[in-house]
């Protein structure tokens, strides 16, 4: 081996010592654990895929795959809508108002999840919080979200869309300010009203962006633990109990490390698809 | 929308509707993102026979920092000294691995190169997977017996970061022209010397924002700090506020203290350095 190549061998080492040690080798030492009969947390010997066809007997496994899609499916698609009307807005404001919204529209991504849920709670809180509050001097009556099952949910959701919102404004806005004032100015020119504009050109010339946005949003909702564990624990009932709530009582409250680990390979297969998608929208290039 | 893009594009002079189109949706803006944060610091500072007051009060109430010493004496210090420490760590890891690596993918040319790079393009979007990866990771860290130590966090924390700041930085490398290198190895540097005296002086600002990301992604991290430590004087600030909420129940007084005190060293960052939070995002960061 030439000695070039060992020495840029040696500038990466670091990083993939780090990667693999964190990323890497605890999917492959997952894969191992997840066939073998685990007691108490200990490998006690191989027992093949009991583990996996232990999960697919559950009966409950259906109904937390479909919360998981509800909660995950209407966050990722509010939260686009709402993020691509805030970064056209905000991409036509004056500069020192655009810096200004950017700037409130990102606080709730900076803050954690487990502070952002627990004042959430806080302000939900059914009877005495603020929203029932505001609800009833509205004149909407009683609003007691987290009673409800339907009402936990959209609460969830609402959280998911809240926090993430701002990383999708930054990205499509950062998308919009790419596109050439030429193309939509030479539209306009051309006889098409805003929303043509909009729709033959801001939007196709978005699509690489929207797609990101949506993967690492798909990404981030499906894996969020803190949101349901801290706003309703997965309750009412099992109204709010999503995959990654599940994985994670399994695994830590009812130490079921066996099925939790073959579990959280399945979600990672599940992953996999997603960053597949994700680094061919990329332009990476190396 | 006809009326609105063209005024948008000859910029007159705001008239009422024009103002009204701006502050309506700002002050919606404000209420929304801010409301839950301001509602949680004022409730901090309530007497306790105001917090559950109806309807609510805003004002005309004695502040009290009754609920930040209760805070004080049930661990937060201690909690909060150490999410400094796991986060610091993080970022200091995690850019000292990614400048070089950084270095390497866009300047060198060595076997494999491609396929690294795709690795570590994909391990973006991965590291978000917190609660997949996690479950192995626990298992893994159990086996190599770095469970409940003070090096499970900061080596977490870097790993999940440190994608994202090979991205950023060598985004920036890229920029950098290549007769800079090239002139400086002719002057007898090393192509170490070229990454100490160019690339890193050079690269600062993608460095200032990964790392603003990093220490943000790390401090806010919640599930890995809560399943790798069990003992109470290493673990971090976010599932301390969480076992909180068993121990405080209802005391929304202490919550609320807990959660506003957890918030302050984000906002601290965000404010000097907000700036480069929104250009390391947009540079391409992913975490959602």
């Amino acid at each position: 081996m030439r000695s070039s190549t060992v020495s840029a061998y040696s500038y990466i080492a670091p990083a993939f010592a780090l990667l693999g040690l964190v990323l890497f080798a605890p999917v492959f030492y997952g894969g191992w654990y997840s066939l073998q009969d685990i007691r108490y947390g200990a490998p006690m010997g191989f027992a093949g895929f009991k583990n996996f066809a232990r999960l697919l007997e559950e009966p409950d496994m259906g109904a937390t795959l479909l919360r998981t899609f509800i909660h995950t499916g209407f966050s990722v698609v509010i939260t686009i809508v709402i993020a691509l009307g805030l970064a056209v807005w905000i991409d036509r404001l004056a500069p020192r108002f655009a810096f200004l919204v950017q700037i409130i529209v990102i606080v709730p991504w900076i803050i954690s999840t487990v502070v952002a849920a627990l004042l959430f709670r806080w302000v939900f809180l059914n009877d005495i919080g603020l929203a029932a509050w505001a609800a009833r001097s509205l004149g909407f009556g009683s609003f007691q979200p987290l009673t409800s099952p339907a009402g936990a949910m959209s609460l969830l959701i609402a959280i998911s869309v809240w926090k993430r919102i701002g990383y999708a404004v930054i990205i499509l806005l950062a998308g919009l300010k790419g596109i050439p004032d030429d193309y939509t100015e030479a539209a306009r020119i051309d006889g098409a009203n805003g929303w043509q504009v909009f729709r033959r050109i801001t939007l196709p010339l978005l699509k690489t962006p929207l797609l990101l946005v949506a993967i690492v949003l798909t990404l981030s909702n499906i894996n969020t633990v803190e949101t349901p564990l801290v706003t309703t624990g997965g309750g009412p009932g099992d109204a709010t109990r999503i995959l990654a709530i599940d994985v994670y009582e399994r695994a830590f409250v009812n130490f079921d490390l066996g099925g939790a680990t073959a579990m959280a390979l399945l979600m990672f297969a599940g992953n996999i698809i997603l960053v597949v998608a994700y680094v061919r929208f990329t332009k990476w290039k190396a | 929308m006809s009326n609105a893009s063209s005024s948008a594009l000859l910029r007159p002079k705001l008239g009422l509707g024009a103002s009204l189109a701006l502050i309506l949706p700002i002050g919606a803006l404000i209420i929304v993102n801010l409301l839950p944060l301001f509602w949680g610091m004022l409730t901090s500072i309530k007497p306790e026979s105001v917090i559950f007051a109806m309807p609510p009060r805003f004002a005309g109430f004695e502040p009290t920092n009754a609920h930040y010493e209760r805070v004080f004496v049930s661990g937060f210090a201690q909690s909060f000294m150490i999410s400094l420490f796991y986060s610091g760590v993080a970022v200091v890891m995690a850019l000292a691995c990614a400048l070089p690596a950084a270095y390497a993918f866009d300047r060198f040319d060595f076997p494999f190169r491609q396929s690294l790079f795709l690795l570590v393009v994909a391990s973006i979007p991965l590291s978000l997977g917190a609660a997949a990866l996690l479950i192995p990771n626990y298992v893994y860290f159990v086996h190599l017996g770095l469970v409940n130590t003070p090096y499970a966090l900061p080596l977490i924390y870097a790993a999940h970061q440190l994608p994202m700041a090979i991205w950023v930085v060598k985004g920036t490398i890229e920029g950098i022209p290549r007769e800079l290198d090239e002139a400086s190895i002719i002057d007898g540097a090393t192509r170490f010397g070229v990454l100490r005296h160019v690339m890193l002086p050079l690269s600062r600002p993608a460095l200032g924002a990964a790392g603003t990301l990093a220490f943000v992604g790390s401090w806010n991290e919640f599930v890995a700090g809560s399943v790798m430590i069990d003992a109470p004087w290493l673990r971090p600030i976010q599932p301390l506020i969480y076992s909180f909420i068993g121990f405080f129940g209802r005391e929304w007084g202490p919550l609320t203290a807990a959660a506003t005190l957890a918030i302050v060293p984000i906002l601290i960052v965000f404010a000097l350095l907000g700036r480069l939070i929104v250009s390391g995002l947009t540079k391409g960061s992913v975490k959602g």
